[in-house]
């Protein structure tokens, strides 16, 4: 039995082939999706796991903060390792505390806005430490699709130019062009969908825990500024 | 984050990897064998037009027109007789003549003869008897004046019989038909002026002379009329000599002087196949095609101004009728057939109908179809128009 060629016509569209077949520009560009489908699923497996991480933690710093420890020998306890997401927030709160009155400040007033602003501080940093690189996966999900676009435009335009070269418009001579031409967007939606889905969790989740360290340092802010005003009664007396 | 992206790597890689070695291509999809018909787009034409043929054959693949027939050419009978086979037997024996040929005819052959003489008339038609023996009806007359007497006369008859045997034979030999008749009468003549010295006036009337240039004549006029006819007229002219005043009268003469062949001439269509199916005559696209038609009727449609401010359309409604010569140029004056009036608003109609087609003309027609156009009767009715 001697094999045609021609008798099984598909080999020649399996995807491997259909991506060695492909124009260089189109292979540039199948190899850029790819890159960012990569990448994207790096910065979603990461977001992941540290925003289970820090979900984990803030529910830990906020049992033992409400187990009637006292402020004293918690700040004690983070001040020496590293801390994130809330104990970053109560460790700054807490060393602006220490520095105010080991100085000798008298303003309660001026200590408050201070403490305050080192826990927005605070705040903002772990916020920023959340939400980094989720803009990259905004920025797939919304133009993947359109680099794709863009790669099967060039492949059928050189498909074309070669269909008009050999003088033929069957479908056998059409066909692999185009379907050559339309794995590049098909690489562009698979780099784009699991993106825009991981941005619209991720960001949610993250706005969550930004909302509950919001609520933590207003919470802390109130107990400080009750501290005050008893220190401030206490000196007066 | 170097977990994530080593994470993503390995997944990538795993995915990629499973796609390569288990999604192959698509298998092709499966084409059921369709057999194409083939469509031919046969313009109106062909089916219009007919072919030649036989009007009862089937239909067959080659169009064959029907077999001309000849007819079989018979050589002229040499001897006189109603044997349907050319003998010298006779037709019907009689058993009478032969004993009379022997031994009575010769004498008594004269002698009826001399009283026939001075009829002057019967001498004559004696001679033609023998060359009609079909007996025609013509002959038939002059033979009942004679009756009473020639009762007998059948029995001479054999001897004149015998000597005109002579004469149907030339006959055959065609040109020379005529002229030996001439001899006979003369023979006879003789004999008979030998015999009877006293009838003077008979050979002063006798008809031979005059009758001579007749049957050339005859020839002269008739060369185209079949070859059997020939060796039948110049006998009925010699037959006829002795009455040469009445014989242009006779209806059977003009009959037979007729050319009778048709005027088709020339050769046969014709075939050793099977006639097909078709029509005696071919008219291959000699009809006007509807598009044609179509064009014929826009453009005077166009040339057509329709008289305004006619209550009645009816009254508008004209037929003209018109000849066209090949070029497709007018010939003569389009002539009303239908519609029309000697007045008023018929007359209106009539006329712009007229001017219409003269303004039209030349019309651009087909010319292998001038038949069909030669003449042409247009309606020309309002209602269409609109």
């Amino acid at each position: 039995m001697e094999n045609i060629a021609l008798a099984e016509p598909g080999a020649h569209l399996s995807i491997w082939a259909l991506f060695m077949q492909a124009n260089w520009v189109v292979k540039l560009v199948m190899l850029g999706l790819l890159v960012a489908s990569i990448w994207t699923w790096a910065i979603v497996v990461d977001k992941v796991v540290s925003f289970g991480r820090m979900r984990l933690a803030l529910n830990r710093f906020e049992q033992t903060f409400w187990s009637g420890q006292s402020l004293e020998e918690l700040y004690r306890n983070l001040a020496e390792r590293k801390t994130t997401g809330m104990s970053a927030i109560f460790v700054s709160a807490m060393r602006e505390w220490k520095k105010s009155f080991e100085k000798g400040a008298r303003s309660p007033l001026a200590l408050q806005t201070r403490i305050d602003k080192a826990m927005d501080l605070a705040l903002t940093r772990e916020m920023e430490r959340l939400e980094g690189r989720l803009g990259f996966l905004a920025t797939v999900g919304s133009a993947a699709p359109f680099i794709g676009l863009f790669g099967t435009v060039i492949g059928i335009m050189t498909s074309f130019q070669a269909i008009a070269g050999s003088k033929s418009t069957s479908l056998a001579v059409v066909a692999p062009g185009i379907a050559e031409a339309l794995l590049a967007t098909a690489i562009g939606l698979l780099a784009a969908i699991p993106a825009v889905i991981a941005y619209n969790k991720l960001s949610s989740d993250a706005s969550k825990l930004a909302v509950r360290m919001e609520g933590f340092a207003d919470e802390f802010s109130a107990i400080l500024s009750r501290q005050i005003d008893e220190k401030v009664m206490q000196k007066a007396a | 984050m170097k977990a994530g992206l080593t994470t993503s790597v390995i997944m990538h890689a795993a995915i990629i990897g499973f796609c390569l070695f288990s999604l192959k291509a698509p298998a092709a999809f499966d084409v059921a064998d369709v057999e194409a018909l083939p469509v031919d787009i046969v313009p109106m034409d062909a089916l219009t037009q007919i072919q030649e043929g036989d009007k009862k054959s089937p239909m067959r693949d080659k169009p064959a027109p029907l077999p001309t027939e000849r007819p079989d050419v018979v050589a002229d009978a040499r001897k006189v007789g109603e044997n349907s086979v050319d003998t010298d037997k006779p037709a019907t024996p009689a058993p009478k003549p032969q004993p009379v040929d022997s031994s009575t005819a010769p004498p008594p052959a004269p002698e009826p003869k001399e009283p026939v003489k001075t009829e002057d008339v019967p001498k004559p038609r004696e001679e033609p008897k023998p060359v009609p023996a079909t007996e025609r009806a013509t002959e038939a007359q002059p033979k009942q004046d004679v009756a009473p007497e020639p009762v007998k006369k059948p029995e001479p008859k054999p001897e004149p019989i015998k000597k005109a045997e002579p004469a149907p034979a030339p006959p055959t030999q065609e040109t020379t038909a005529a002229v030996e008749p001439q001899p006979k009468p003369d023979e006879i003549a003789k004999a008979i002026a030998e015999q009877p010295a006293d009838e003077v006036p008979l050979p002063n009337s006798a008809p031979a002379p005059d009758a001579r240039p007749k049957p050339q004549q005859a020839e002269a006029e008739s060369p185209k009329a079949p070859d059997r006819k020939d060796s039948e007229k110049p006998v009925k002219q010699a037959s006829s000599k002795p009455k040469s005043d009445d014989k242009e009268f006779n209806a059977d003469e003009i009959s037979a002087l007729l050319n009778k062949q048709k005027p088709s001439g020339g050769g046969a269509k014709r075939s050793t196949q099977q006639a097909s199916l078709g029509g005696k005559k071919s008219t291959g696209g000699d009809k006007l095609s509807q598009n044609e038609m179509d064009a014929l009727r826009q453009r005077l449609g166009g040339c057509w101004s329709i008289p305004a401010g006619v209550d009645d359309a009816d009254t508008l409604k004209v037929s003209v009728r018109f000849h066209l010569d090949r070029s497709g140029m007018l010939e003569g004056r389009p002539e009303v057939i239908k519609g029309g009036a000697a007045s008023g608003p018929g007359r209106t109609a009539a006329e712009s109908a007229v001017r219409a087609v003269q303004k039209c003309a030349p019309f651009n027609l087909p010319v292998d179809k001038y038949d069909t156009w030669s003449e042409v009767v247009v309606n020309f009715d309002p209602s269409d128009m609109f």
